[in-house]
């Protein structure tokens, strides 16, 4: 997947309201590989609909989105299991990790599904975001930073085209935020893929290559 | 696998479970039982393998004077016409009597010998359950078949050796002797050899091949055959019909009434085994009803955990097969148990019948494990695509 466009997409929620001005609802919007966005959005103005939709899980929308020129409207069950699984890396804004595993069995749910990082590349991973003392933690007894940042690793044991994460340091402190911003777009660059990141003021500091306002 | 399965083993309950696995092997055990038992009765009735239980044999009552008045005690075609035509009548044949002198003598090595004067007769041969090639006759071949009154047999063993501390003999050391058989009539003269087939205990009279009666009366009787038949056979429906009773009534006409009786029981027995059956069905139906709902309780706890898995990128089919195994598992393992059940349960009865019957030969269990395999299949079937169409409608429900 090299591109995702949208064309005049906007949630169905939204229809009523004459006053939407946001750079992505109602416009043409394309995404590539290898460049890096930031999305900016005040609360409420659709940022997890957005990600809902792209990923596929929601289509209360009208417009359409096209990946590769192909309207995903009509993608098959098998076609987003593959999407999920090699193409799309996608941290929510709710985590959606499991309580009763551990991180580690967290993360190898996902790693296990596709076989992407090697156990060591997890490791270090959780060594750079300084939580390998929790690795055998139940997810459930973690703090949110804590979690967001496992969530993070679990996101990038896949192969991807793009990354879209939803507000990934909303509980980071700015060194742990930063070394985030580093794992992120290293892994995207090795992949050629690129990112997609939603925030509500605080964010990365990126070389960003496109700002958005929601 | 593991760890999804560690994940979705939550909120399993046991309780549950438990309470579907037992329920379920009463009611597979019940079936299966119904199944057997009712093969196995089968056994028992047929001993009599030549004739099935739903044939009557007919004939006119004899009264006290119709011998002296010479009233016919035969069925003519108009007779036989009218009872073909009874709605309760499948099939109709006549007994078609021998027109010639039959001696038989029957030797047991040094023991006894018999000579005897006797008659054959013969059904048409649909009526006669034996192999055909057993049940053959080749014209003016020397070896003619024939099936004998069980009574002969009890009143040899039972009577004559018993009382003369002779060997009794069984069916199959019967079977492997020879009959010799004389047929004298229309200056005619032959020397036969008779192989017993079997021993019968529905039909009173000396039974031989359809064939081979109609070439002997050619042969030793010439033309004199238009005999009218004295006794008739018929396959019905439906033997506790009550139109039987009333109608040879009406007629004068008479059956064996134990054996109306014999098929009376059985068709109860098979009415009853057939309930017995719907009420073990009843049962697993509403065990498997508990299976389901306890899945779509589990699944429904375990939505939260199902709907992430399927978006970190699980196939619907990845997820379901936990859920899948578990309940199919469970079916085997019933099938199995119940397999299990029903042999212990048959081994009892089958002692029991043995005792009465001491050269029973009983069917394999083949019919029951068919019968529990087609529910198992059938069963797992549906819980496969129930378990799915339940993923599934996670995976819809963000639509």
């Amino acid at each position: 997947m090299n591109k995702i466009q949208l064309i005049d997409t906007l949630p169905n929620v939204f229809q009523s309201r004459a006053d939407i001005e946001s750079d992505i609802w109602n416009k043409n919007v394309e995404f590539e590989k290898e460049k890096l966005y930031l999305v900016e959005a005040n609360s409420g103005t659709g940022k997890s609909s957005l990600c809902s939709y792209i990923y596929g899980y929601r289509h209360d929308y009208q417009g359409r989105i096209l990946f590769d020129g192909e309207d995903i409207h009509k993608y098959s069950v098998a076609r987003w299991t593959d999407i999920r699984k090699k193409h799309f890396a996608l941290l929510w804004q709710e985590l959606r990790m499991f309580p009763e595993l551990t991180a580690w069995e967290n993360v190898e749910l996902k790693n296990k599904l596709t076989g992407h990082q090697t156990k060591e590349q997890v490791l270090e991973w959780f060594e750079m975001l300084g939580i390998t003392d929790r690795l055998n933690a139940k997810m459930g007894r973690m703090s949110f930073g804590q979690q967001q940042r496992v969530a993070l690793i679990r996101a990038l044991c896949q192969p991807f085209d793009f990354l879209f994460v939803d507000e990934p340091i909303s509980h980071l402190d700015d060194t742990n935020a930063a070394i985030m911003g580093q794992i992120m777009t290293a892994e995207a660059k090795k992949q050629g893929a690129g990112i997609i990141l939603t925030s509500i003021g605080k964010h990365i500091d990126l070389p960003y290559d496109q700002v958005f306002n929601l | 696998m593991n760890l999804v399965w560690k994940l979705l083993r939550q909120h399993i309950s046991i309780p549950q479970f438990v309470g579907f696995f037992f329920a379920n092997l009463v009611g597979v055990v019940i079936i299966l039982l119904g199944v057997q038992f009712y093969n196995d009765y089968q056994a028992l009735d047929n001993e009599d393998s030549f004739m099935k239980a739903d044939y009557l044999i007919v004939n006119r009552k004899i009264g006290a004077l119709s011998g002296l008045t010479g009233v016919q005690n035969t069925f003519s075609e108009e007779d036989i016409a009218e009872l073909k035509a009874e709605p309760f009548v499948e099939r109709i044949g006549a007994f078609t009597p021998s027109s010639y002198n039959v001696r038989a003598r029957f030797d047991v090595e040094g023991f006894v010998s018999f000579s005897t004067e006797m008659f054959f007769e013969s059904v048409p041969n649909e009526f006669v359950d034996v192999e055909s090639d057993a049940w053959h006759y080749e014209e003016g071949s020397v070896d003619i078949p024939i099936i004998l009154p069980k009574n002969y047999l009890d009143l040899y063993n039972f009577g004559y050796a018993q009382g003369k501390g002779l060997p009794k003999l069984t069916q199959g050391i019967l079977g492997a002797m020879k009959l010799q058989i004389q047929i004298d009539g229309n200056g005619q003269h032959g020397d036969f050899y008779g192989r017993i087939v079997g021993f019968s205990s529905r039909l009173n009279t000396i039974l031989v091949p359809e064939q081979f009666m109609r070439w002997a009366n050619q042969q030793y009787a010439g033309g004199n055959v238009t005999k009218e038949p004295t006794r008739l056979i018929m396959e019905v429906s439906n033997p506790t019909d009550d139109r039987i009773t009333s109608f040879l009534q009406d007629h004068d006409y008479e059956t064996d009434e134990d054996k109306l009786d014999a098929s009376k029981t059985t068709f109860i027995l098979r009415v009853i085994v057939s309930i017995v059956m719907v009420v073990g069905a009843v049962i697993s139906i509403l065990s498997f009803y508990i299976l389901m709902l306890s899945v779509f309780l589990l699944v429904q706890k375990n939505s939260t955990k199902l709907e992430n898995l399927l978006l970190i990128g699980y196939s619907p089919a990845k997820v379901s097969f936990p859920y899948q195994a578990l309940t199919v598992g469970l079916n085997v393992l019933v099938l199995i148990l119940a397999v299990v059940i029903m042999l212990v349960i048959r081994g009892v009865y089958l002692e029991m019948f043995e005792n009465f019957f001491p050269d029973l030969e009983v069917p394999g269990i083949t019919q029951a494990l068919c019968v529990g395999g087609v529910l198992l299949v059938m069963v797992s079937i549906f819980n496969i695509i129930a378990v799915r169409n339940k993923v599934m409608s996670i995976w819809k429900r963000k639509e």
